[in-house]
């Protein structure tokens, strides 16, 4: 069975699509990355998996029980963690008050080990608190009961570089022991630290599915490199480069190919700065999704999931393809 | 159960405690300048006679030369019906709308909490203000009544509390409504005060004239101060309008909610 499972789901405002004909699953123990500029939708699917909303059309099963029926997705919820991006707190009342409410509602039998892990100052009111602080409140709150599934959306915002590895560690032992996460980000560089399988989703449709590896093999990174003498543009024609832009004694590309070339090239340089950093999700996108990414990917979509997709020679299909291999 | 209610209902002791300490300043205040107003031997009724209806109705018809007529239009009238009834109104109005707005209720509805318990829940817990002040008040008022040597019948003073609640409930339940017809809790918490004020103003224009039936929508009309103090009359039937109006008005609150996207 799949922790989640969305078939066909589709969400409109007025004359806002915010969800079109979603369809994917997310297996049981794994981390699922659901990426996507802001805007995209992603609040939107989880709102709807919790039953917040109900979908326009299309179905969807969270540890198989059906988010448009509130009785049977009550039972679910006793075994699923919510991580909101902004979680809303009572400011009037210290931490612990909150915690000891939540424990009420659903059961805190892992609440004294993940305060090792996370400590905000529960004895102070929550006006009072960091946003890191509250951010890690909610993380306590979220992982409390011993769920199987935990939905965050937009999870490490607020908290510091080192609690947010802290945090990405506990998540990988979480899934070790059989926990399933379902991530929202709209940053790449977050989901690719954690999570084993993502999901595209941009102005609603799913644009890609597909295992993080390959995604970061064909997203590639940023390169930008500062040398003591002007650099040539032919200097950078060697596998790998992409989008190559030259100024001065400053190159600037995005390299997809093997890290070890990369460094071998540049030693024969004098280099003054050495910059590696994550593409930007659009970047992502515009490399791989071309200009019309949304009707070629949600066809190809349609298509996996009346089973008719099969195209695995192309980069984009194979990662469309995969997703229907993997769901069934 | 009623893990909602317990909670939510801490959250508001200490605003209904303010509002003890305030409503009881004002109450003694009111009784307290009693003995100066009997004294001053003015004809208050015929003062009140010589206004038109709109306003006897709204300042209790009269009788003010006794602590009885007097408290009914100065302080119950005022306070317990407009004041309190805004109150509920206000804060029965942020209740949903305001959790809504900032976030709480992701928090609660994620954990294995119904809509319906929610809605059931907060209401529940919005009785504090109600219970807590109309069990608190009557002894204040007894005694200080007692204390400028006046007396005043215990059972009139117990009944105009006991007949406030079904007043007080369908004020709370007109707050809770637009608690989830409107998205913001602050607009809701104003609307609730703008219903509840509209509908006041409505049964006292409309008394006394050719349309004093459509008054009939107002729930002042079923809760009269000066009728249970000074007449002593208990109005028992408007009593059971307005705990069904309350209670119909939650229901759809809850059906409301129910199908609401959050």
């Amino acid at each position: 069975m799949a922790a989640i499972e969305v078939d066909g789901l589709t969400k409109v405002y007025g004359e806002t699509v915010a969800n079109d004909d979603l369809t994917f699953s997310v297996r049981e123990g794994e981390i699922f990355g659901f990426l996507g500029p802001n805007g995209a939708g992603k609040s939107t699917l989880i709102r709807m998996l919790l039953g917040f909303q109900s979908p326009t059309a299309g179905s969807a099963t969270v540890l198989g029980r059906d988010v448009r029926d509130e009785q049977a997705l009550l039972e679910a919820k006793a075994d699923v963690g919510y991580l909101p991006a902004t979680p809303g707190f009572d400011e009037g009342v210290t931490g612990r008050t909150f915690l000891d409410y939540q424990a009420e509602l659903k059961g805190d039998e892992r609440r004294g080990e993940l305060l090792d892990l996370f400590d905000p100052p529960l004895d102070r009111k929550i006006r009072a608190y960091s946003t890191g602080n509250r951010q890690m409140l909610a993380i306590v709150q979220t992982f409390m009961h011993d769920p199987d599934l935990v939905i965050m959306d937009e999870p490490t915002s607020g908290l510091d570089p080192l609690k947010q590895e802290h945090f990405n560690d506990f998540l990988r032992r979480e899934r070790d022991r059989g926990l399933t996460v379902f991530f929202s980000s709209h940053i790449l560089g977050e989901v690719r630290r954690v999570c084993d399988r993502v999901g595209i989703i941009r102005e609603g449709h799913l644009a890609a599915l597909e295992d993080v590896e390959d995604l970061l093999a064909r997203g590639g990174k940023r390169v930008r490199v500062t040398t003591a003498d002007p650099v040539d543009a032919a200097d950078f024609e060697f596998p790998g480069v992409r989008d190559a832009e030259f100024v001065g004694r400053q190159a600037q590309f995005t390299f997809t190919g093997d890290y070890d070339d990369l460094v071998a090239h540049l030693t024969g340089y004098d280099l003054v700065d050495l910059e590696i950093e994550e593409p930007p999700l659009e970047d992502v996108f515009m490399h791989f999704y071309g200009d019309a990414p949304v009707d070629t990917a949600s066809e190809r979509n349609g298509d996996t999931a009346t089973g008719s997709g099969d195209d695995p020679d192309a980069g984009r299909d194979a990662a469309v393809t995969g997703m229907e291999a993997d769901d069934v | 159960m009623f893990e909602v209610t317990r909670y939510e209902a801490n959250r508001r002791v200490r605003s209904t405690l303010a509002l003890a300490v305030g409503l009881g300043l004002f109450g003694l205040l009111v009784i307290g300048i009693f003995p100066s107003v009997e004294a001053s031997g003015v004809d208050f009724e015929a003062y009140v006679e010589s206004l038109p209806d709109a306003f006897q109705e709204s300042f209790g018809g009269g009788a003010f030369g006794t602590i009885e007529g007097f408290l009914a239009a100065e302080f119950y009238q005022f306070v317990w019906v407009l004041l309190f009834g805004l109150y509920m109104a206000y804060t029965a109005g942020g209740a949903i709308a305001g959790d809504v707005e900032n976030g709480r209720l992701d928090l609660l509805l994620a954990t294995p909490v119904s809509r319906s318990r929610v809605v059931v829940e907060t209401y529940l817990s919005l009785l504090t203000p109600i219970v807590v002040l109309n069990l608190l008040m009557p002894l204040f008022v007894y005694a200080a009544v007692l204390l400028i040597g006046e007396s005043i019948h215990v059972v009139d003073l117990v009944m105009v509390h006991l007949l406030s609640v079904p007043y007080l409930l369908a004020c709370t339940s007109i707050g809770m409504l637009l608690s989830v017809l409107v998205p913001r809790g602050d607009l809701a918490q104003r609307g609730g005060i703008a219903t509840v004020f509209l509908l006041f103003v409505f049964d006292s224009v409309t008394a006394a004239t050719d349309f004093e039936a459509l008054g009939a929508v107002s729930p002042t009309r079923y809760y009269d101060t000066t009728e249970i103090l000074v007449d002593q009359t208990y109005d028992v039937a408007g009593a059971i309008v307005l705990l069904l109006a309350a209670f119909v008005l939650l229901a759809v609150t809850r059906a409301l909610f129910l199908r609401a996207d959050l």
